[in-house]
């Protein structure tokens, strides 16, 4: 290893620290003349060339090792952050080089989730002015409290009823929509509005069929979810992946809602509040998901596909579909927070 | 290619901290792919962690190369797991993997992808090994992570498991555990009472049953105690190209006939082909089944393509479902064909299953096509139609058409009128290509003013633009009624008027009678039929801006509008207002229109309130 053992010890001492943003470190690595070359080494490797032939390259292999110990390394970027996009080209730039092909789940470029469920709750009630529990109310229909709420707030309302009115125009008899509109107002949407409004009107929790609906009706799918044909899971994935918004999105959904058997809630670190937010995250993009019907006690969500065509690969599709149809973590998730319940975990 | 396979792509395995050097951790299998074939396993340089990279090399695991099985030549103790912890980008280490590789010597090592490599999940437990009466029966048997298998069909029968769990094993011999099948008979899978190993009796095939849903049956026996344990035990034949394609209904012939429709995309002909195979998947497709046009006719290549849409069906063999595939060949036109066109041919298609290493891997469509040729005629020796003396600038009086024009598709047919005389001519014509008519409509509302004149003769000549044929046919119009002179100050447009009175008062352009006429809405909300007023009921508003009201605005803004629309309403899918709550009324000039009841009473009702509360 080329750090010196100062540095690897400080490390082991301190354990983990925040790191920096990937343009931030991009800034640090340009101000030094060997990493901003290394850098340029590397990413003159990684194109068009597969990870083994880069491996294989001398020059590309010491590149490698030298921005391993940089802080380009463990950079990572923020959920709407100035400059997001350019953060996640910077990240995956190294990343897709530092990974083996293509993993099944991948590493989230985002800075780990540290709030809770219970912190949305306690604005929620200020916001409400009650402070009652919104599960304590029988006969009300949580789904139009979330909407009402939400027409109540200057900027959610703005921001709202731009993605409405963007997924409602039709553009032509075989276009329902501009879809790619659509999504961006929806990015918008989820992105700027503070999350007490947009998980209350996304994971309401309903008794009824109409409640449901609404529910599922939120997004818009006719125009943001729903099309002509269901394409295969691991192709719309390989389209995701394509994108590194989306990519990204996939890969901190992953990081935060895989279902695991070590955990009391069955999500990772026991955190809901990262889960919904990731799962937010992926709506306005290829992988949008959505609730399939509007049944108001089965809770399914999916992106838009199905395992039809998938050849020898079903079992690979289905594991990749049931992260969405049958993931206990998600679907606690979702249900924690409909009940307006939250682990308590110490800190 | 390398042959030999491993039976699952994850294998996992519980590790405590502390477990002493030599502890036995799991057997990995490998199947073969031809007779005789010896498997050498390897590990991987390095540990990796859940989400990370290059973690650490592994200095602790080993493999025997021969007989798979995994174990600990060194003990994980609790500094190297803080070791490994430091590297691994803030996320607590609660999983880390090897990765196995399958292959002949010289060992390389490249990307890890089943079949040739596999991971090994080591879920690491922060404690040190339990009591063995500390631990619940399940967990003598089966691990939470589940069990899945992976077995290619037509291939040696072979050990794909192991049902130990060898570290509880290891550390608990007194209990004594014992595995079966639930229900066994008939089943192509052996597991053995003394090994504890689980084998294919036979090969498989896929095309027979592609899931066996097995349960395992435990037993645990700690002294007199006894319990049994169940767990699903899949297991997944996968599938090679060992079926050709075929014709489900024997059917390989298909006619089509191109009359009227000969626009680019028809599609003629339909042949569907079955293949039991579900390889190629979806992803590969397009590249690995072909198709090929047999022809040495530019023509045919120019004018006619073939679409395949590949697509999952199953069926049930042994009262179980099978995936298969059923392809889907379309015969389309690739370019608009001419009218004058005629001629029949047959088509011969070639579909490649190149996969496939039988013979009869390649089968031939076939489509007879039948090209007619169409004549442009008119139906009637003499058209006759009537227009007010009163009406104004684009009022439509008329359609004209050449027989079967509703059936046209792709023909460039257009019309225009030819006046003998250059006295009393007021009308003007225009082609709707998407029905194949013309509508004739007033282009000189003055002409029309003029008491000599009683009558227009022209000749409606319609030609295809393509190969110039002609057709023509006499127009005669007679003018009726006595003119009376409009108000003062009535407005251009129809649509500007709010009420009933100021509607019928005045014209508009478009309006056939000199006045313009009143709808009324049915009331019930944002609705279809809105309150407004318009030149003519029959063209406006009915959700479509035609050919003559898209010349200008005021003719009939309901239909044409693309600007604003203030009030409860829903937009048309190009242009103009599909729906509107009360009585829509639109000044032209300003590019909007207003939705609102009557009364002027109630709020204006905006995009969210429509959709939503």
């Amino acid at each position: 290893s080329l750090a010196s053992p100062s540095s690897l010890q400080g490390s082991e001492l301190h354990g983990w620290r925040p790191p920096v943003d990937c343009v931030r470190a991009n800034e640090l690595c340009a101000a030094e003349s060997n990493c901003s070359s290394r850098y340029r080494t590397l990413r003159q490797c990684l194109a068009g060339r597969d990870r083994n032939t880069m491996l294989a390259n001398k020059e590309c292999q010491a590149a490698l090792e030298v921005l391993q110990e940089s802080p380009l390394y463990d950079c990572r970027c923020k959920r709407g952050m100035k400059k997001e996009l350019q953060c996640l080209q910077i990240y995956w730039s190294i990343h897709l080089g530092l990974t083996e092909g293509e993993e099944f789940y991948e590493a989230s470029p985002y800075e780990p989730i540290t709030s809770r469920l219970s912190d949305i709750f306690r604005l929620a009630s200020i916001f409400s002015g009650t402070g009652a529990d919104p599960a304590m109310s029988v006969k009300s229909n949580h789904c139009l409290d979330a909407a009402k709420a939400c027409n109540l707030n200057e900027n959610c309302k703005r921001l709202r009823s731009a993605y409405i009115s963007t997924c409602n125009r039709e553009v032509s008899n075989f276009e329902r929509c501009n879809r790619r509109k659509c999504h961006k107002a929806l990015r918008q949407f989820f992105d700027r509005v503070p999350s007490e409004y947009t998980y209350r009107m996304l994971f309401c929790s309903c008794r009824d069929q109409a409640c449901a609906e609404r529910r599922r009706q939120t997004i818009l799918p006719i125009c943001s979810y729903e099309d002509k044909e269901k394409p295969n899971c691991l192709e719309l994935r390989n389209m995701c992946r394509a994108d590194h918004l989306c990519r990204s999105r996939l890969a901190d959904f992953h990081a935060n809602c895989r279902a695991s058997y070590q955990t009391m809630t069955s999500c990772p670190s026991d955190n809901y509040q990262a889960c919904l937010g990731s799962y937010a995250g992926m709506i306005g993009f290829d992988m949008t998901p959505n609730y399939v019907d509007s049944n108001p006690t089965s809770i399914v969500v999916s992106p838009w596909c199905s395992c039809r065509g998938s050849g020898n690969m079903e079992e690979e599709c289905e594991k990749f579909l049931k992260d969405f149809t049958e993931n206990p973590c998600l679907r606690n998730a979702i249900q924690a927070f409909g009940n307006g319940t939250d682990v308590n975990v110490s800190p | 290619a390398l042959g030999l396979y491993f039976s699952r792509d994850t294998y996992s395995e519980k590790l405590y901290v502390d477990e002493p050097a030599g502890t036995p951790l799991l057997y990995v299998h490998a199947l073969q792919d031809t007779r005789g074939e010896v498997p050498h396993f390897h590990l991987g340089q390095h540990l990796y962690s859940t989400y990370r990279s290059q973690s650490h090399k592994n200095d602790w695991f080993q493999i025997n190369e021969d007989t798979g099985l995994l174990y600990l030549n060194q003990s994980l103790d609790q500094r190297a797991l803080e070791k490994l912890s430091a590297r691994n980008g803030g996320f607590p280490l609660r999983t880390i993997y090897l990765q196995v590789f399958l292959s002949p010597k010289p060992f390389q090592e490249h990307e890890c992808h089943w079949p040739s490599c596999a991971k090994v999940m080591l879920f690491i437990i922060n404690a040190t090994m339990p009591a063995c009466s500390s631990l619940k029966p399940r967990e003598f048997c089966f691990l939470e992570t589940g069990l899945s298998f992976r077995i290619k069909e037509n291939k040696p029968p072979g050990t794909f498991h192991q049902f130990r769990l060898l570290p509880v094993q290891h550390l608990c011999p007194n209990i004594s555990i014992s595995y079966q099948f639930h229900r066994d008979e008939d089943l192509p899978f052996h597991s053995d009472k003394d090994t504890m190993e689980v084998s294919m009796k036979h090969s498989l095939d896929r095309e027979q049953k592609e899931k066996y849903e097995l349960i395992a049956k435990c037993t645990v026996r700690d002294g007199l105690r006894e319990e049994d344990v169940m767990a699903p035990f899949p297991v997944t034949v996968y599938d090679e190209d060992d079926s050709p394609p075929s014709f489900p209904t024997g059917i390989n012939t298909a006619s089509a006939i191109v009359e009227y429709k000969r626009k680019e995309g028809t599609v003629l002909a339909v042949l569907q082909v079955f293949d039991a195979d579900v390889v190629p998947s979806s992803g590969e497709i397009q590249r690995k089944y072909t198709h090929t046009m047999l022809t040495s006719d530019p023509w045919v290549t120019e004018f006619f393509r073939v679409e395949h849409y590949p697509n999952e069906t199953s069926y049930t063999s042994n009262g179980s479902r099978v995936r298969a595939m059923m392809h889907v060949y379309k015969l389309v036109l690739n370019r608009s064909l001419p009218i004058t066109e005629s001629r029949s041919f047959q088509l011969e298609v070639l579909v490649n299953d190149t996969d496939f290493q039988g013979p009869r891997g390649a089968l031939l469509l076939y489509f007879n096509v039948s090209i007619l040729p169409v004549s442009i005629r008119f139906p009637n020796n003499t058209y006759y139609f009537s227009v007010n003396r009163n009406a104004h600038r684009y009022a439509q009086i008329g359609k004209v058409c050449i027989e079967n024009c509703k059936e046209f598709h792709g023909v460039n047919v257009t019309y225009r009128l030819q006046s003998p005389s250059t006295n009393c001519t007021a009308l003007g014509i225009i082609t709707t290509p998407e029905s194949t008519t013309g509508t004739l409509f007033v282009n000189d509302s003055s002409v029309l003013q003029r008491s000599e004149c009683t009558e227009m003769q022209y000749t409606v000549v319609a030609s295809d633009r393509q190969s110039k044929k002609q057709a023509k046919t006499l127009l005669i119009i007679s003018i009726e009624g006595n003119y009376f002179p409009e108000e003062e100050g009535c407005p251009i447009s129809c649509a500007v008027n709010k009420k009933r009175l100021e509607c019928e008062e005045c014209g508009g352009l478009g309006s056939l009678m000199g006045t313009c006429q009143w709808t009324f809405g049915d009331g019930k909300g944002i609705s279809k039929n809105f309150s407004t007023c318009t030149p003519s009921l029959k063209t406006c508003p009915d959700g479509n801006c035609d050919a003559v009201e898209s010349r200008d605005l005021h003719i009939c803004p309901q239909d044409c509008i693309r600007g604003e629309i203030i009030g409860g309403h829903e937009r048309g899918e190009w242009k103009g207002i599909k729906a509107g709550y009360g009585v829509c009324n639109c000044f032209p000039e300003e590019k909007k229109c207003f939705c609102e009841p009557d009364d002027d009473k109630e709020p204006l009702c905006d995009e969210v309130c429509r959709m939503v509360i």
